[in-house]
C-alpha cells in the first residue's frame, strides 16, 4: 500500500516537473531593457554576495527572463545569462526611453499592495492556536481576508475558517492599526476520553482589531484579537477569544 | 537711367517670384508687406484657416511583456523519522516554500510516517496503539533564513547556487489518536542545479508534549529528509 502511494507520488511529481519545465524554459517574449548607466553588473547568483562576472556597457540591452525575490535573471545580446539586482535594474530604460517601473518591496509597498500572506501562533478559547491567512486588497485601506487555523487544547481540538473585511486605519504609518469583521465556521472535536460528545460544525461571526508593524523589505509583524461568537444548536451561544501574533509579507 | 532700368527689372522679377505658389518665403514677404492680395488674389481658399494634416497612421499600442516571478517552490520529500520511543521509520511528504527576499522564506510541510513498537510492547507482547493510531502525520508552517548562501561546483564548468538555511515554526502532529501542538526547528542545505529545480537535504526536530506512555513529557522527533522541489 505504501509502495503504491510512493509510486503515485513519484509519478505525479514527474508529471508536475514535465508540465512546468516548458513554462520556465520555453520560448516566449521577454522584456528588453537598455543600459543608461556606464555599465550594468551581472552576478552569478541571486544574492548580494555572488560575484560580478560580466558587465553590459552603456546603450547595450538585456532581456529579462524572470524574477526571483529582488533579483532578475537577464540575458545579454551575446547570450550571456546572469542576475541583476533590483537597484541596478531600476536605472535601465525601456526601448522608447521611458523609465522601467516595477513593484519594489519597500515601505511604499507596505502602504499599498495587492496581496498579503502570513502565519501566526496564538490562543483560541484557551487552546494553542496555529493559523495562516491571505488577503486581497481593494485599496490601501480595505481588504478581503481569509484565514484558517487549528486549535489544539486539553479538552478539544478543532479547525477554524474565517472570511471577512479588514479596514486599515493608518496605512501609511509604520505602526498601522486595523479593525476587522467577518463570518466563519468552527469544527470542534471534543476529546472522547474526557467529554462524551460528538464532533460538530458551527457557524461563527467575529469582530476584532490589531496592529501591523513594518519590519523591512516585504515583511511585517502582525498581532490581533478577534472576539468570536459561536452560534450553537444548544440553549446558549458560545464565545471564544482569539489572540495571535506572527509574521506576514506582502506582494 | 541705368538705376531706373535696374529698379524696373527687379520689380518684374519679384512679381514673377511672388506668383510662384511653391516659394513660401517670397510669398511671406508680400504677406508681411500687405500687398499679398494683389499677388495671389486668384486663390479662393486664401481666407480659410490653415489646414491641419491628420496623420492616417494608427497609433500602435505597445504592450510591455510581464516579468514572470519565480518565488514559489513546490515538491516532494522522502526521509526517515525517529518517533521518540517508537523507533525510526521512513517518512514522506509534500513541501512548499515562498521566497520573500534573498534571505527569508516561508515554508510549509505535510509529512507522514508510521510508528513501530516500543520496547515495552516488544517485551510484553501488548499493543498500546491500534494500526491507525500508529500513523504519524504532521504539518508545519515555518520561517526560514538562508544562513550561508554560496555556490557549489561540480568539476570545472558547472556551478550551482546553494544555501545553508535554518528554519523554525509551528504546526500540529496527529499521532496516537490525538493532535498535538508542535514546535519544529531545523536546518537544511539547498542546491539549485538549474533555475527551476532545487534539491534539499534537511534535518528537523518536531517537538510536542506527549503522555502516551503514562507521564507527560516533551518528545523530540527527529527527521532527516531529501526533497526535490520545482520553482514556479
Amino acid at each position: 500500500m505504501i509502495w503504491r502511494a510512493r509510486q503515485c507520488a513519484l509519478a505525479s511529481f514527474l508529471l508536475l516537473a514535465a508540465l512546468l519545465t516548458p513554462a520556465v524554459s520555453g520560448a516566449r517574449e521577454y522584456l528588453q531593457l537598455f543600459v543608461t548607466e556606464p555599465y550594468l553588473e551581472l552576478h552569478t547568483g541571486p544574492g548580494r554576495g555572488y560575484p560580478v562576472f560580466h558587465v553590459v556597457p552603456r546603450d547595450g540591452s538585456v532581456d529579462v527572463l524572470f524574477r526571483r525575490t529582488d533579483w532578475f535573471k537577464v540575458r545579454t545580446e551575446h547570450g550571456v545569462e546572469g542576475w541583476v539586482s533590483q537597484g541596478d535594474l531600476q536605472k535601465t530604460v525601456l526601448a522608447d526611453g521611458s523609465a522601467f517601473h516595477f513593484d519594489l518591496g519597500d515601505r511604499a509597498g507596505f502602504t499599498s499592495h495587492h496581496f498579503e500572506m502570513g502565519i501566526f501562533a496564538g490562543a483560541y478559547g484557551g487552546a494553542s492556536y496555529v493559523s495562516a491567512y491571505g488577503s486581497v486588497s481593494f485599496n490601501s485601506q480595505l481588504a478581503l481576508e481569509g484565514a484558517v487555523g487549528q486549535f489544539l487544547g486539553r479538552y478539544s481540538n478543532g479547525v477554524t475558517g474565517d472570511i471577512g473585511l479588514i479596514h486599515i486605519i493608518l496605512p501609511e504609518a509604520r505602526w498601522s492599526p486595523f479593525l476587522t469583521i467577518g463570518l466563519g465556521e468552527v469544527h470542534t472535536e471534543p476529546k472522547a476520553t474526557l467529554v462524551q460528545t460528538s464532533d460538530r460544525n458551527e457557524p461563527t461571526a467575529y469582530v476584532g482589531g490589531g496592529i501591523r508593524f513594518y519590519l523591512t523589505r516585504r515583511f511585517f509583524l502582525r498581532a490581533e484579537y478577534k472576539a468570536h461568537y459561536i452560534f450553537t444548536t444548544r440553549n446558549q451561544n458560545e464565545e471564544a477569544d482569539e489572540w495571535k501574533a506572527g509574521f506576514a509579507f506582502f506582494f | 537711367m541705368e538705376s531706373r532700368i535696374r529698379v524696373l527689372l527687379l520689380t518684374t522679377a519679384l512679381a514673377v517670384l511672388a506668383g510662384l505658389s511653391g516659394c513660401a518665403s517670397v510669398r511671406n514677404w508680400f504677406h508681411r508687406s500687405g500687398s499679398d492680395t494683389s499677388a495671389s488674389g486668384d486663390n479662393p481658399d486664401q481666407n480659410a484657416p490653415p489646414r491641419v494634416i491628420e496623420p492616417e497612421v494608427a497609433r500602435r499600442t505597445i504592450t510591455v511583456p510581464r516579468i514572470h516571478s519565480s518565488n514559489l517552490e513546490l515538491g516532494l520529500s522522502y526521509g526517515a523519522l525517529s518517533i521518540e520511543d517508537f523507533g525510526t521509520h521512513p517518512s514522506y511528504g509534500v513541501m512548499a516554500a515562498y521566497h520573500v527576499t534573498e534571505d527569508f522564506f516561508f515554508q510549509g510541510e505535510v509529512g507522514r510516517s508510521k510508528a513501530g513498537l516500543t520496547s515495552f510492547e516488544v517485551l510484553s507482547n501488548i499493543n498500546l496503539l491500534t494500526e491507525s493510531e500508529r500513523r504519524f502525520t504532521y504539518y508545519d508552517l515555518s520561517l526560514g533564513y538562508n544562513f550561508l548562501p554560496g555556490e557549489a561546483f561540480i568539476g570545472r564548468n558547472f556551478a550551482m547556487t546553494s544555501a545553508f538555511y535554518i528554519l523554525g515554526g509551528i504546526g500540529g502532529t496527529d499521532f496516537a489518536g490525538d493532535t498535538k501542538f508542535t514546535v519544529n526547528f531545523g536546518a537544511g542545505y539547498r542546491v539549485v542545479p538549474v533555475d527551476w529545480l532545487a534539491v534539499h537535504v534537511q534535518v528537523q526536530d518536531h517537538v510536542f508534549q506527549s503522555s502516551i506512555l503514562g507521564a507527560t513529557k516533551l518528545t523530540n522527533n527527529l527527521e532527516a529528509l531529501i526533497g526535490t522541489t520545482v520553482f514556479f
